[in-house]
């Protein structure tokens, strides 16, 4: 296809740029040399940082972890991540605790993610949930390009805050929007856009046609040459023992690759984290021979 | 002024549930509820109808139907289109449909921009979606924006409702009824999409977007998604 079908989607159809001023910035560029991941270029400004990388296993795969020193975004904070894994090399990039939005009063908080992955080269997101507080506003802005060759596993959990009284969804709106291109060499062509918005206030969210009675939402968004019907079947099958209520789909193939996209509704940040490290846990595998995700916090 | 627009029977004849396209074999994901026990009469198949009015008809086909009036390129909206309709069945039906609305509207409502669009199609350049199909025709046949959405809309709507009738099943003064209330919701829903901005494009509601996967999985179905 036509290379401004990605210039419309990642500009026009695209949220405004908001003019407020950056609280953090963080770009990471890993390259693979002698087996092993490294980062070859490492920078940080502001509210943003990442620990000295290390390996949870000997699979090659380094592990870096997201900080954020100020514990929380507030209103009118934006913070960038540009993050490049080069052709073969392997990433996992987690955050050292949950992402928390407090009040944003007229305004709002944005993350803006933008990924890029090389030939071969593979990239596992997984942070820790996302908790909106009372009167937050969230937008997150996730930019992904793969290659035909590449894999990608982001998993993303949005729980609402607590509240005084008591009550689930008490924040005023999530907006989590990721795109994600793949490039074929003569062109980007758009492969998934997932576009998850959550106005609280807005009639009926909680009940039937939306949430389903449930407050926490789940999403696993795999892209791989390995993704097939049989995948999916197979991950629909393992979400069954869960008590979340789950969705598994596919997306068209573009370029030989295809996106598998996993839904989770349930009233536990507990069980949604369980149900994707299942999930996830198959994966790394099957894919990689790797062990279970053991994340120690640091 | 003419008593009838020039475009008015054109349209009626697009939005007529006789219109072939295949609408009577699509549930869009209710056919979950129904098995789930959640549809089972009037009054909760009406909840589900006006959640999918607000949500899906709204973020996605609505405004879909918006930036084509507003000149956004055909080509690039079906690429969009195709990537933001995450669950397969959904997907395959909007091209299904799609695509027999690009027949029909080739055979009897013929326009430069249509062929431009049944080119883009045939040469594999586009999927050809039904919310992309119609705007391209009624656009071509000077139909007003607002006017196209509500049609479209209302369209939706009553081939979801005649499908329900069977399904759950209602009696047929019950889906005259859900119409009635639906009309309502469906006026609001057009109001609705000329607020949006393009980055609500494609805004899904979790809950019908799981329903709509798990329909892939359901043993006994009436309905193809």
């Amino acid at each position: 296809m036509s290379t401004t079908a990605v210039g419309l989607g990642s500009t026009v159809l695209s949220p405004p740029v908001a003019d407020q001023p950056e609280r953090g910035r963080l770009e990471l560029v890993i390259t693979q040399r002698d087996g092993r991941s490294r980062a070859s270029r490492q920078f940080h400004e502001g509210a943003l940082r990442v620990l000295r990388p290390h390996f949870l296993d000997g699979s090659g795969q380094v592990c870096f972890v997201l900080v954020n020193p100020g514990g929380a975004y507030l209103g009118a904070d934006l913070y960038v991540i540009e993050v490049n894994v080069e052709d073969g090399a392997r990433l996992l990039l987690t955050t050292q605790s949950a992402t928390k939005i407090y009040r944003t009063p007229g305004s709002f908080a944005e993350q803006r993610m933008r990924l890029v992955l090389g030939d071969g080269a593979q990239l596992e997101l997984a942070p820790d949930q996302l908790i909106a507080f009372r009167e937050a506003s969230y937008r997150q802005n996730t930019h992904v390009t793969v290659r035909p060759t590449s894999s990608l596993i982001m998993a993303e959990v949005v729980t609402p805050g607590w509240s005084p009284d008591g009550a689930a969804f008490r924040y005023e709106e999530v907006r989590l929007r990721t795109e994600i291109a793949v490039d074929t060499g003569e062109a980007l062509q758009p492969l998934a856009l997932d576009n998850l918005l959550i106005v609280p206030s807005d009639a009926d969210v909680e009940g039937m046609g939306f949430m389903e009675g449930y407050s926490h939402v789940g999403s696993l968004l795999v892209v791989d040459r390995r993704v097939d019907q049989a995948l999916a079947d197979e991950l629909h099958e393992l979400t069954r023992m869960h008590e979340a209520y789950t969705g598994v789909s596919l997306t068209a193939t573009v370029a030989g690759t295809t996106g598998l996209v996993l839904r989770s509704l349930s009233n536990s940040t507990e069980e949604l984290q369980r149900l994707l490290q299942a999930s996830t846990t198959l994966l790394r595998r099957r894919w990689y021979g790797q062990l279970p995700l053991d994340l120690r916090k640091y | 002024m003419k008593a009838t627009p020039g475009y008015q029977l054109a349209l009626q004849q697009l939005t007529d549930s006789a219109l072939p396209t295949g609408a009577f074999a699509h549930s869009f994901g209710f056919e979950t509820y129904i098995e789930r026990g959640l549809v089972r009469d009037e009054a909760s198949f009406g909840v589900w109808l006006s959640a999918f009015v607000r949500q899906q008809l709204t973020f996605s086909d609505g405004l879909a139907i918006r930036l084509v009036y507003e000149d956004h390129p055909v080509a690039e909206l079906d690429c969009l289109l195709t990537a933001q309709l995450l669950p397969r069945q959904l997907r395959e039906a909007s091209m299904k449909m799609g695509g027999r609305l690009l027949e029909i509207g080739g055979d009897v409502f013929p326009s430069q921009a249509l062929q431009e669009y049944r080119g883009l199609v045939s040469s594999g350049r586009a999927s050809g979606h039904q919310p992309l199909a119609f705007a391209v025709v009624a656009r071509s046949l000077g139909v007003p924006v607002n006017k196209a959405l509500a049609a479209y809309l209302f369209a939706a709507v009553t081939s979801l409702t005649q499908n329900a009738v069977r399904a759950v099943p209602l009696g047929q003064n019950a889906g005259q009824r859900l119409l009635r209330q639906a009309a309502d919701a469906v006026a609001a829903a057009v109001e609705r999409v000329g607020r949006l901005t393009p980055d609500d494009f494609g805004a899904v509601s979790p809950g019908l977007e799981i329903s709509q996967m798990r329909h892939e999985r359901q043993r006994a179905r009436m309905f193809m998604s």
